[in-house]
């Protein structure tokens, strides 16, 4: 074999440039938390780096193995050198093996029968096995629990968004981010708009004034109900509403909050972390195919100084659709992705794309920077937890919710102190009153 | 030098260059400032470290708290064996904050220690919360426990500190932990409140009989306990302070004329006992309020009962005879409408009149014994220095002066001229009436007012009379006072808070009246 010696192999020279850049933008970050309006000095974190640095091999169980738990195996695998998917757990059998073969066909990655689990308890025998880092992608009404029980075990955490369906369960993730922080591990969730280029170069800009103090903001995720299962006889109560999941207020929280939340965190993130101080919300249903969610959701947020942020989503099939951000400032607004204009209009900013061989623009990848920002975190021993403010945007959805669900105005408050819990009392398959679910109608508290 | 002062190389190389640069000899008096500023500093560092041991401590602080106690707490006793220090909590953890509380505390103990006399401190007083805060310090208690949420932090545990981290301008650790220092056997969480019924006393079968309009002992039926009821004759009595009483609050004038019918006064304020009955014969009738109550049966005027307190209601000072406490005005309220069921006569809260009525007991004067504000109260720096006489004032008075921070059982004083016991201390006490601040406004007409009630609506009640926490000048028979419904609660983390108990709030309390029908009967 022939040694090169004429410079450094490719993986030499992302080893080396990775944890240079990773190391220096992390040594520096800014640990941003403030009211709205407050200006930030720099938001250098996360670092963007095109793959994360080399290092011992970092070993991951998955829980929650169907489309989007197996796609962030698979953003987790490619994210840098040395990564390996180890164990996989799912409530249900099939889900792990549908999840498998797709590892096995398209990764050439093999998970043992003995490192497969399923069951309501899966989790807790995944974390019994030798793994660094837990990749979390169940309904997000399992993740409280099981984000503790991956903390208490010492765990890094890739976890979806979001993070939790009601408020007990979200200030149970804001105390386990807590304990995180002190155990000194990373934490990333599938707050994704935190890991775009475009994004995080608008809010550089915006936190440097080029908008001057915020009045107001608006939000959006407009378009259709992404999907829902016929039930299948032989299907108990419980066990329908788990593969329907998406449809059903305790397992996914609503739409607000299992989607609109990526909007939300957004407009929370160019507030400064913020969170409102009161919501009055409308909202109703009309069209969906099953579960005890709503069709549509209009609030009405109020922040700090009277900053006020309409927040809109619907989950409707042949309307007009809108996925977006905006934020209005005194000295010009934004559509917080890559665009900045002044009052009058005129364009001041645009971000940069590179183009493609054939001149399109070529969007960031952010599915996989997560893994990339995670793992970089991981290896450069600069621990990075997103999991508090993604649990504060949680709340801010649920908190919009609920006051649409009631018709009454929510505080924040009120939801940091609130005894909502959703779900039933013992999690086993079988039948189960849920399934019955009225859909709720405002003004009758 | 001749070898005089065989200074390190390092510094003699200092000198040297100083020397150089200032191109003067260095002269034997700067040579001796600087030994004796090296001297002073490390007597200061000896002398710190002796006077933070905790033998120095203790060799005053002697009262029987101090050592023990630390002694069994979790903060000597600690899993990992390791002691935590005197110094550690009753100062700053570092820095200027260490040093200027260090000799402030250094000059007030050595002033204590010469001239005070140790037995008349009230160490029982000073571990109470308010007193403990000055000598506790919060940078201290985080210099060991950054983390608010170590791994084994209970739900519970975390849901207070998510609470803590959003109101930390107005708590304190201690707060919550209080005893963490100092061992109290009586704070261990109480789980058996109003379970514990007095054995081998006499059960009541019924109520009392009371023939007439005179004093009476009543009866709560299926239970031991009783209590005293004074028959207090109608008449008429000016109401307010006059403008020139000492320490007058503005929304205790004008003064005007009422008239008042006769009525029945609790001859003390409800005690334990009494309280207690109530919670044990109606926790189990249902947790929910008055309101859901009626939604879900239109037309059930039910009794509803408390939910268990979070804490020991009695803050461990003992139950029995002492006055309940820390009970919102809303059970109180629940209290008299139970009371009146089981015992078939109108109780309720006095009103805010009935109350100062009672309280003069016949006088007009600041209180219903003799002395002014002035002569009585701490806020005067004379009375502070030299110390007031308030002989007159402690016989009749539980409050600041004679409490020891605490409630104390009603015998410790003698009546007003009425016969009824701590009108003006012990616990400060609910009235039916909603506050206003001008509530006295539209009642200066010249002629008596009868049986005036307060505001129609509002958002907070009266409250009246001074309590064991009081100084003097709130002792006055005309001053008035409110709930405060939302700092009664600050530490309750539930939400809603609870309707039945008050998380922060040790010193109101209340007392039934029993009201006449016109024609003398009871209603």
């Amino acid at each position: 074999m022939i040694e090169k010696k004429d410079g450094p192999s490719r993986r030499e020279f992302i080893e080396t440039v990775g944890l240079i850049g990773a190391a220096g933008a992390m040594g520096a970050m800014v640990a941003g938390c403030g009211g709205v309006g407050e200006q930030y000095a720099d938001y250098p974190w996360p670092p963007l780096l095109d793959q994360a640095p080399d290092g011992p091999v970092l070993r991951a169980g998955l829980i929650g193995c169907g489309g989007r738990g197996t796609g962030a195996v698979r953003d987790f695998l490619s994210a840098g050198p040395n990564l390996e998917i180890v164990a996989l757990a799912d409530c249900f059998r099939d889900r792990v093996g549908s999840c498998r073969e797709t590892l096995r066909e398209e990764e050439g990655v093999e998970v043992p029968d003995e490192f497969c689990f399923d069951g309501f308890d899966a989790y807790e025998r995944l974390l019994e096995t030798e793994i660094d880092l837990v990749l979390m992608a169940t309904p997000p009404y399992f993740r409280p629990e099981h984000f503790e029980a991956c903390v208490d075990a010492r765990k890094h955490v890739f976890m979806e968004k979001p993070v939790a369906v009601d408020p007990v369960g979200a200030r149970s993730v804001m105390a386990s981010a807590r304990t995180a922080d002190g155990l000194g591990l990373s934490v990333v969730t599938g707050t994704q708009r935190r890991h775009q280029a475009n994004y995080l170069e608008t809010f550089r800009r915006v936190t440097r004034g080029a908008i001057g103090d915020v009045v107001s903001a608006n939000c959006y995720w407009n378009g259709q109900v992404p999907w829902w299962r016929e039930r299948q006889s032989g299907w108990s109560d419980m066990e329908y509403m788990v593969r329907d999941w998406v449809n059903w207020t305790w397992l996914s929280g609503d739409h607000i909050v299992e989607q609109h939340v990526h909007n939300l965190d957004a407009i929370s993130w160019f507030l400064g972390d913020a969170h409102p101080e009161k919501a009055v919300g409308v909202g109703g249903r009309w069209r969906r195919p099953s579960g005890d969610q709503y069709d549509f959701f209009s609030i009405d947020f109020s922040f700090e100084n009277d900053v006020h942020v309409h927040s809109m989503c619907r989950q409707i099939a042949g309307c007009t659709n809108n996925v977006s951000e905006f934020v209005r400032g005194s000295d010009g607004y934004t559509n917080c992705v890559d665009k900045i204009w002044q009052p009058d209009g005129t364009l001041s900013w645009e971000y940069p794309y590179e183009l493609d061989e054939e001149g399109e623009k070529i969007g960031p990848r952010p599915y996989r920077q997560e893994h990339v920002d995670l793992v970089t975190a991981v290896r450069t021993n600069s621990p990075v937890n997103e999991a508090y403010r993604t649990a504060v945007s949680t709340l801010i959805a649920i908190m919009g919710r609920i006051s649409c669900y009631t018709g009454q105005e929510v505080t924040w408050d009120e939801m940091m102190e609130s005894g909502l819990k959703l779900g039933p009392g013992r999690l086993a398959f079988g039948p189960s009153e849920l399934v019955r679910a009225v859909v709720p109608v405002p003004g009758t508290e | 030098m001749r070898g005089a002062l065989r200074w390190p190389g390092r510094i003699r190389k200092a000198i040297a260059a100083a020397v150089a640069a200032t191109g003067r000899p260095l002269r034997r008096p700067f040579v001796w400032g600087v030994g004796a500023g090296i001297a002073v500093v490390l007597i200061f560092r000896g002398g710190n470290t002796i006077t933070s041991t905790d033998s120095f401590c203790e060799s005053c602080h002697v009262h029987p708290q101090a050592t023990s106690s630390w002694i069994q707490s979790t903060h000597y006793a600690t899993k990992s064996g390791t002691v935590v220090h005197c110094v550690e909590c009753h100062l700053p953890p570092g820095g200027m904050a260490y040093a200027t509380e260090k000799t402030r505390l250094g000059i007030r103990d050595a002033f204590g220690a010469v001239f005070k006399d140790r037995e008349s401190f009230d160490w029982e007083e000073r571990s109470q919360l308010e007193r403990a805060r000055n000598y506790t310090f919060r940078e201290s208690c985080l210099e060991c426990h950054p983390n608010l949420f170590p791994i084994e932090l209970t739900d519970e545990g975390e849901e207070a500190h998510l609470h803590y981290e959003r109101r930390s301008d107005e708590l304190r650790c201690l707060n919550c932990h209080l005893q963490v220092g100092h061992y109290d056997p009586d704070a261990a969480k109480e789980i058996d409140f109003g379970l514990v019924e007095i054995a081998d006393a006499e059960i009541f079968a019924a109520p009392a009989r009371v023939e007439g309009f005179v004093d009476y002992t009543e009866f709560i039926p299926g239970t031991s306990v009783s209590f005293d009821v004074v028959a207090i004759p109608g008449g008429t009595f000016e109401m307010g302070s006059p403008g020139w009483e000492p320490y007058r609050g503005d929304d205790e004038g004008p003064v005007h004329t009422v008239t008042l019918s006769p009525f029945w006064m609790g001859r003390v304020e409800v005690t334990w006992d009494e309280f207690e009955a109530w919670y044990r014969a109606t926790k189990a009738e249902g947790r929910t309020d008055m309101r859901q109550a009626q939604m879900s049966a239109p037309g059930v005027d039910a009794v509803t009962g408390a939910t268990p307190p979070y804490v020991p209601p009695d803050q461990g000072w003992g139950k029995g005879d002492r006055p309940a406490i820390t009970m919102t005005h809303h059970a109180a309220q629940e209290y008299t409408r139970w009371l009146s069921t089981v015992t078939g006569k109108h109780y309720r809260l006095p009103t805010e009149a009935e109350w100062e009525y009672a309280a003069r007991a016949g006088t007009q004067s600041t209180y219903f014994f003799e002395g002014n504000p002035n002569q009585y109260t701490e806020r005067r720096f004379w009375n502070r220095l030299f110390g007031a006489d308030t002989e007159v004032l402690d016989s009749f008075v539980v409050h600041a002066g004679n409490s020891g921070s605490r409630t104390q059982p009603p015998s410790e004083v003698a009546p007003n001229p009425f016969g009824l016991v701590n009108m003006l201390g012990n616990v400060r006490e609910f009235c039916l009436d909603w506050y206003a601040p001008d509530a006295y406004q539209d009642r200066a007409g010249g002629t008596a007012i009868l049986d005036p009630r307060g505001p129609a609506t509002g958002s907070e009640h009266v409250v009246r009379g001074g309590s064991f926490r009081s100084d003097p000048a709130d002792l006055r028979a005309a001053a008035r006072d409110r709930t405060r419904s939302d700092a009664c609660r600050m530490t309750d983390p539930q939400a809603p808070k609870s309707i039945w108990w008050y998380s922060d709030c040790t010193d109101i309390g209340f007392r039934i009246v029993r009201e006449m029908t016109p024609e003398g009967e009871p209603r």
